[in-house]
């Protein structure tokens, strides 16, 4: 009279077990109440489940029966839990044997009783796999949870069928491999021609992980750069590639491409928790979450409101960003590389060689004010990015984005081995790690030279420790600090 | 008498054309301090205010700062300006003018790094030859003179449209005092206090030329001050020279009139130096640069703008290597690199 069917929900990124409980009680009275703090959606799922019973053959039982969904302090959302509702009343009504319960379910039904894809599928993939139970998924939903090697994903299209399947009366068709999600907009750095500044500043800030701000006149080529990055970076290892699934998933989103590291562009009028993550009950991730583990482009920094930018600031630095609604709190992962591109003035064209800029004075230093300050601070390397002609555009072949990544993937084993990427050393680290005197004596020298602060000495020595990591050296030598120097172009 | 009336009558900082026809009309800086003050002449409240400021109290305030009045007709104004119809009455001067005439190098606010670039190795190599380098301590063009000429440690004189005591804009008050720290000044015909409004600067490029064998114009549009400056200088039968640019291009319309009209083409800095002897006299032998020879990257570079791309190409070196050359030379402030050319500076 009473059956358990484990279900999976997402809280953040993490996925929670749930376990739908039900009992079917005396035949005094027909009912069907479902418990345990479940939102509208929940709610409807008594009429959908009955609907799909009678259209499946089986009986909606005549007799008092509870549904409670456990925990109860676990926000559920959706209509995923129709499919282990059903499968947990009839197993108590002694329909199908108990056995058919031993699985992890997740599904909408259709009032035909077919199941339909819902969000959570990876997450429903975990707990099964630390549940050691196979996993009854739609179709859809099982292509996602299957990114997750070493479990048990059976695909199912009806709800007679995934009684079948639970049993293992019969075997579950192919895992469909995920529809290869729609492209990044990610560019090669062969499409790159000349710019040997630019090019070697990518190289270094896909090595260190180093935050990158670019400045330069409209169709300077910024945008494209940016796109570069990510082609750059090396490919995401499983565990990454899990955190990047479950972010995406958490948005209800497919995972972006397989490997490749994601990269997002949020409009300058995005909301805030457009951003950083936000929403009533069911709390969604913002783009810096998207872009875990990712690139974050900012097109035209200065024309983000200041608040919004603010904002971005802590879960930069923190890898993580806390969302707290009614009772309940959220961290969602944000471990991003920044790219950030301006105009330096408000018509664009304040250091262009050939155009003179027609900004009043008050207005460049009140857009220059906008995206100056803490955030600023953030970025390592900082680059003018004049527009060519078209003589300096055409070059010779240029190396491609893989020559240069393996390049990445060595420097960046090197950062491992100290423990952690050098975009995040801090000054005590920093002195920590070995100079030569003629590169200690060449950096003091340009502290008067260049009026470097306290931070910008720091950010010359970050950057000249991935240029030293770049050329497989331990220690940071005089060549290294130089061209460190070239990339601190104030801004 | 007549020269503590002049100095009390530039105390009031009127619009120096005014000044000028209020001297003429009524004979003399007395007889127009007097009008003013019996209320004939109709002046401002805060102009009416300053007439109570003595000589003496004006000196004080002057000497308080490190600065002096200079008046025309008295020892120690400059020849070259009491010789000039318009030339100020008086001149507020910190620092030392020097006693020979300087090149004008002057242009736009409003300019782009192309001209600002070219200011700055003019203004070196003027002073490395041994001119005092004149200009208004303006945004883009000026500043950009003023530092060349501070970079080659030479004499530089700022000519302000406001008192001694501002600067517009204000944060080029460190270039002003480098000026006069290095044996050059800072000069204005308007007295301490005076605000920088529009109408001062255009009467202030009149002493820019003043002070100039020479004017440059580097990057100009039509509309500008520096025109004004060019124009004062014709009158006043000095040189003018201008920097031809892109005919298409707004920033370079100026110049490009003027060498229509008959300014004197300049194509480079050898040439620069060499017409400028014509007025200025030989010049001084520019010192040699001590290591380009040595430096593969400096003799690759000779006196031309190249792209990092094509020196990496040109020695034969990686981009890492190359972007390490030039960081090294920039911090021994050999060379300038805005992000796509990298140019000689020429040794001092």
């Amino acid at each position: 009279m009473f059956a358990i069917v484990h279900s999976a929900g997402l809280v953040g990124i993490d996925p929670r077990p749930l376990r739908v409980e039900v009992h079917v009680g005396s035949a005094q009275q027909q009912a069907l109440l479902v418990v345990g703090l479940p939102d509208t959606a929940v709610r409807e799922a008594r009429d959908r489940v009955k609907a799909a019973l009678v259209s499946s053959g089986f009986k909606v039982p005549n007799r008092r029966v509870v549904v409670n969904l456990a925990p109860a302090d676990l926000p559920k959302a959706g209509s995923a839990y129709d499919l282990p509702i059903a499968l947990g009343m009839l197993a108590a009504d002694r329909a199908i044997p108990t056995a058919a319960t031993a699985v992890v379910a997740l599904g909408e039904l259709a009032l035909d009783g077919g199941v339909r894809s819902t969000r959570g599928g990876l997450a429903a993939a975990l707990v099964a796999k630390r549940l050691g139970l196979p996993c009854l998924l739609a179709p859809g939903a099982a292509s996602e949870a299957a990114l997750l090697p070493g479990v048990d994903i059976r695909p199912v299209t009806n709800l007679v069928e995934a009684i079948a399947i639970a049993l293992g009366k019969i075997p579950a068709p192919e895992v469909q491999p995920m529809a290869a999600p729609v492209s990044a907009p990610v560019s090669d750095l062969s499409e790159i021609r000349g710019q040997l500044l630019a090019r070697r500043a990518l190289e270094v800030a896909a090595a260190g992980g180093h935050h990158l701000f670019l400045s330069g006149p409209p169709g300077a080529g910024k945008t494209m750069l940016a796109r570069v990055l990510p082609s750059l970076l090396p490919a995401l290892d499983d565990e990454a590639l899990l955190e990047v699934a479950l972010a995406w998933a958490s948005a209800g989103y497919n995972p972006p491409g397989r490997c490749q590291p994601p990269f997002r562009s949020p409009h300058h009028t995005a909301s805030v928790a457009a951003l950083v993550g936000g929403g009533h009950t069911y709390l969604s991730p913002g783009e810096l979450t998207l872009a875990h583990r990712g690139v974050l482009f900012l097109d035209e920094l200065g024309e983000f409101p200041a608040q919004h930018l603010d904002a971005l600031r802590q879960p930069i630095e923190e890898g993580s960003v806390s969302i707290s609604r009614k009772g309940i709190s959220v961290r969602f992962p944000s471990s991003v590389q920044l790219v950030a591109a301006t105009n330096p003035c408000p018509c664009g064209f304040e250091d262009d060689r050939l155009v003179a800029c027609s900004c009043p004075e008050s207005g460049i230093r009140r857009y220059k004010a906008r995206f100056s300050g803490p955030l600023l601070d953030r970025f390592d390397l900082r680059l003018k990015i004049p527009r060519l002609t078209a003589a300096e555009l055409t070059g010779g072949p240029a190396e491609n984005s893989q020559a240069v990544r393996a390049r990445v993937v060595a420097a960046r084993a090197r950062q491992s081995e100290r423990g952690q990427l050098n975009r995040s050393l801090s000054r005590p680290e920093l002195d920590a790690l070995p100079m030569t005197p003629e590169a200690t004596s060449r950096l003091r020298a340009s502290i008067d030279q260049f009026m470097l602060t306290g931070r910008g000495w720091d950010r010359v020595r970050r950057v000249a420790r991935t240029i030293a990591d770049l050329a497989g050296d331990q220690t940071v030598d005089e060549s290294h600090v130089e061209e460190a120097l070239v990339f601190r172009s104030s801004v | 008498m007549n020269s503590e009336a002049a100095l009390g009558l530039a105390h009031l900082g009127l619009h120096p054309d005014r000044n000028r026809q209020l001297v003429e009309r009524l004979g003399s800086p007395a007889a127009v301090l007097g009008a003013i003050s019996a209320g004939s002449e109709a002046v401002s409240d805060a102009i009416r205010q300053s007439l109570a400021s003595t000589p003496t109290e004006i000196e004080t305030s002057l000497a308080r700062l490190g600065a002096k009045a200079l008046i025309r007709g008295t020892a120690g104004y400059p020849d070259h300006l009491n010789e000039l119809p318009d030339s100020p009455p008086v001149l507020f001067v910190k620092g030392e003018l020097p006693a020979v005439l300087a090149v004008a190098l002057v242009g736009s606010r409003r300019a782009t790094s192309y001209g600002r670039r070219l200011a700055r190795r003019f203004g070196q190599a003027v002073a490395e030859v041994g001119w005092p380098v004149v200009s208004g301590l303006a945004r883009g063009i000026d500043i950009a003179a003023h530092q060349g000429c501070l970079e080659a440690g030479g004499v530089g004189i700022g000519v302000l449209g406001s008192g001694l005591d501002r600067f517009y804009p204000a944060e080029h008050r460190p270039i002003g005092e480098r000026l006069v720290a290095g044996g050059g000044a800072i000069v204005t015909e308007y007295p301490l206090g005076t605000t920088p409004e529009g109408w001062r600067f255009p009467p202030r490029n009149r002493i820019i030329a003043g002070l100039s064998a020479a004017v440059v114009v580097v990057e100009a549009a039509v509309t500008g001050g520096a025109l004004i400056t060019a124009n004062a200088a014709l009158s006043y039968g000095r040189a003018v020279l201008a920097v031809p640019g892109d005919i298409e291009r707004e920033t370079s319309r100026g110049c490009n009139l003027l060498i229509r009209d008959g300014a004197y083409p300049v194509l480079g800095v050898d040439e620069l130096i060499e017409a400028l002897g014509f007025v200025l006299g030989p010049p001084r032998v520019r010192p040699k640069a001590d290591i380009p020879e040595e430096d593969p990257l400096l003799s690759a570079l000779g006196s031309e703008l190249r792209s990092p791309d094509w020196l990496a190409e040109h020695l034969n070196e990686s981009p890492s290597r190359i972007l390490a050359m030039i960081g090294r030379l920039q911090a021994l402030g050999r060379i300038e690199f805005d992000g796509i050319v990298v140019a000689a500076i020429p040794g001092r």
